[in-house]
């Protein structure tokens, strides 16, 4: 697929070379620099042999800014970083929005945290940061907002129409799960159009990034997806230990897959109990909390927190598990095994949600591709694609489990999976246990202070929501010079305006519910 | 005509020896005893917060666990995460639509300071909501403790009230 690939690229590019990199080292297979008048051919060469744009990346370099372009297949492992540079001075770039539709959301972040404005795009508008912002955050020095841009502040107005009314999700409502706000132009009880506002959580994490070293960064991975952060601690650390070359002891890799297992189960717990919540039904968010502090029992004393971890460190974790943590972990096991077929009864099998569910917010596999969603919304729509099976890191690659995927695309295929994917992490924790070897928890090769060499990185990794991909940019120093997250609920959101279209408002909320958001992730 | 004591002396005669409760204290004691807290999920100490709504803290036992998902029907905004200032206005128009006697509570440090997010150069996070609202109760922790959250109701009853229903916890150092 690779050489293929280079081959054809090549031939279309015609003087640009189409260089190969190490993959292991960097995290993608090629690379091209090409010209602002080539992007949108190169964007719909990729369209065209099914790639999907995993991430949009802007870095500034201070002579000159780059567009980092990352696109990846579903069917099999190769990565494409397509830079492109522009000139700081004239920020302009051509939209790729076009052809990739999650691009129309990447180039608006992008255009107010480094001012870069995309020609053709439709929307330029601000979608993150408040009005009262008069530079670009994430540029390197600090440039003034010019007064022609900062129309585009707040410039946000639903345009009025005939016979239709706006109303406000959000951002306090029990069933946006957080701070997030759409605005949904109505026509009666039919939505005709849904623009999600963001940026009510924004926390400055990538700006955080650039002014600290890689280890005091390493608590703000567990605060950006608070419902799985020991898979965003997994993304950050193996990501780091892959551009500095750090070795990870056996058992660390057991153990690492093993809490991240956990946690992803008490995510989907809390996913369920909050989806179910929104559609009315209030008993089972009870149940799944009574087993969410069955697993909180057993991380308490091995992590030393409740909810925000940051166990995992550069090269091995922060201590070592006990006797008493497999012995509840198995029990644990036992437990939830009997409970899936109370949850079965109470919700799988009855019939006011599966009628409530079945047939909306149906994703296409062409759609889900073109947003680029991840994650179980991805399997839902009938793509089977986990990074712990395409590119495992810590021990996934010895463990043995499949991937569910839908058949439908619909509300009760994502809960399908999620509910299968539970059960997979069951067998995956047990297999886990089962092999888990003796020996040192820490590597000694760990260097006390980290001067990353000079490169770049994309690492993924499969978070309870999907795709997270970390790009970190390093400059030798002991600070990251530019780490992006792409974080899988924010592409999974982009894809709710065309899902509701045409939708009861009731359907709306449902379906928005099965993307199981998480705010701080989307916002940063 | 009722006579009290020994001496049989006469009511009208003698001052009076029953105080009537004040009205407001009783009705104090009935708000301190049924808080409404507001659903109002931030950020991460959100899920703290429902964990101790949930079935093994159970806030229902001080009274508390009628969450309301509009301000209009609730005593107690419990601020759970980081304040942005995209977030500010929001926040204040629903404390300003809360019906008085209301309370706020600062969970996490976020709501108490900014927390980790304030670092020399940062543009969108309040420094503490007590700069937009009066706060009432502070619960520090990242993210707190259900049990930390639990003091920290009992703390505001003792605030309504003027006398505390329960023990305080033992001071270990």
């Amino acid at each position: 697929m690779v050489e293929r690939i280079k081959a054809e690229l090549g031939a279309t590019l015609k003087e640009t070379p189409v260089g190969e990199a190490d993959y292991r080292e960097r995290g993608y297979h090629l690379f091209a620099e090409v010209a602002s008048a080539d992007l949108l051919n190169v964007a719909r060469f990729f369209d065209e042999r099914g790639f999907y744009l995993a991430a949009l990346i802007c870095v500034d370099y201070k002579e000159y800014l780059e567009l980092v372009y990352i696109f990846s297949n579903h069917a099999s492992l190769c990565k494409v970083k397509i830079t492109l540079k522009i000139d700081p001075a004239k920020p302009v770039a051509p939209t790729i929005s076009t052809v990739f539709d999650c691009a129309y959301w990447h180039e608006r972040e992008i255009r107010e945290f480094f001012g870069v404005s995309f020609d053709g795009h439709p929307n330029m508008t601000y979608l993150f940061l408040h009005e009262g912002i008069d530079f670009y955050p994430l540029r390197k020095e600090k440039i003034p907002v010019s007064d022609e841009d900062k129309k585009a502040l707040g410039a946000f107005r639903p345009g009025e129409g005939e016979d239709t009314f706006f109303v406000n999700l959000g951002p306090q409502h029990p069933s946006t799960h957080g701070v997030l706000r759409v605005v949904l132009k109505m026509d009666g009880e039919y939505i005709e159009d849904a623009q999600p506002v963001l940026g009510y959580l924004h926390r400055m994490h990538e700006k955080m990034a650039e002014n600290r070293s890689y280890l005091q960064f390493l608590p703000n991975t567990g605060r950006m997806d608070y419902l799985g952060p020991m898979a965003f601690n997994l993304g950050y650390v193996t990501a780091v230990e892959r551009l500095c070359g750090i070795p990870v002891p056996d058992r660390a890799n057991y153990v690492r897959v093993i809490l991240t297992e956990l946690n992803r189960l008490s995510s989907h717990l809390m996913w369920l109990g909050a989806y179910l919540a929104d559609l009315g039904a209030l008993t089972p968010f009870l149940f799944v909390f009574d087993d969410r502090e069955e697993i909180n029992d057993i991380l308490e004393p091995v992590t030393g927190s409740r909810l925000t971890y940051c166990y995992f460190r550069f090269g091995g974790l922060y201590n070592d598990v006990d006797d008493a943590f497999v012995a509840g972990t198995r029990a644990f096991i036992e437990r939830l095994r009997s409970r899936f077929s109370l949850y079965e009864k109470l919700v799988g099998g009855n019939v006011i949600f599966t009628n409530r569910t079945r047939g909306i917010g149906v994703i296409t596999k062409e759609r889900a591709r073109k947003q680029a969603v991840s994650g179980p919304v991805l399997r839902g729509a009938g793509i089977a694609m986990d990074m712990r099976k395409s590119e495992p890191c810590a021990a996934y690659g010895k463990m043995d489990f499949d991937v569910p995927v839908g058949t439908r695309g619909d509300a009760l295929d994502m809960y399908q999976v999620r509910i299968r994917e539970m059960e997979n992490a069951l067998n995956i924790i047990e297999q886990a246990l089962a092999r888990l070897p003796e020996g040192p928890i820490m590597t000694e090769k760990a260097p006390r202070k980290l001067k990353p060499p000079k490169g770049d990185l994309y690492h993924t990794v499969e978070t309870p929501r999907g795709e997270l991909g970390i790009y970190i940019v390093s400059d030798e120093s002991d600070k990251p010079y530019r780490m992006k997250w792409r974080v899988p609920s924010f592409s999974n959101l982009m894809i709710f305006p065309e899902l509701a279209k045409g939708n009861l408002l009731a359907d709306a909320v449902a379906i928005l519910g099965s993307l199981d958001l998480v705010i701080p992730e989307i916002d940063r | 005509m009722v006579c009290l004591g020994e001496r049989g002396v006469c009511l009208e005669k003698e001052v009076f020896p029953v105080k009537f409760a004040v009205v407001e204290k009783v009705l104090d004691l009935a708000r301190a005893n049924s808080i409404w807290p507001m659903t109002f999920g931030l950020a991460c100490c959100a899920i703290e917060m429902m964990s101790t709504a949930m079935s093994r803290f159970d806030l229902d036992r001080f009274g508390a666990g009628v969450f309301r998902a509009t301000p209009r029907q609730a005593d107690l905004m419990i601020v759970s995460g980081t304040v942005t200032k995209k977030m500010a206005p929001v926040l204040v128009t629903l404390y300003e639509q809360m019906p008085s006697p209301k309370w706020v509570l600062a969970m996490g440090n976020c709501a108490i300071s900014g927390g980790p997010f304030v670092f020399e150069g940062q543009y969108n996070v309040i420094e503490g909501v007590d700069l937009l609202v009066p706060v009432d109760v502070y619960v520090p922790g990242c993210p707190p403790r259900p049990e930390a959250l639990l003091e920290g109701f009992l703390k505001l009853e003792e605030k309504i009230t003027g006398k505390r229903r329960f023990p305080g916890p033992e001071s270990r150092w």
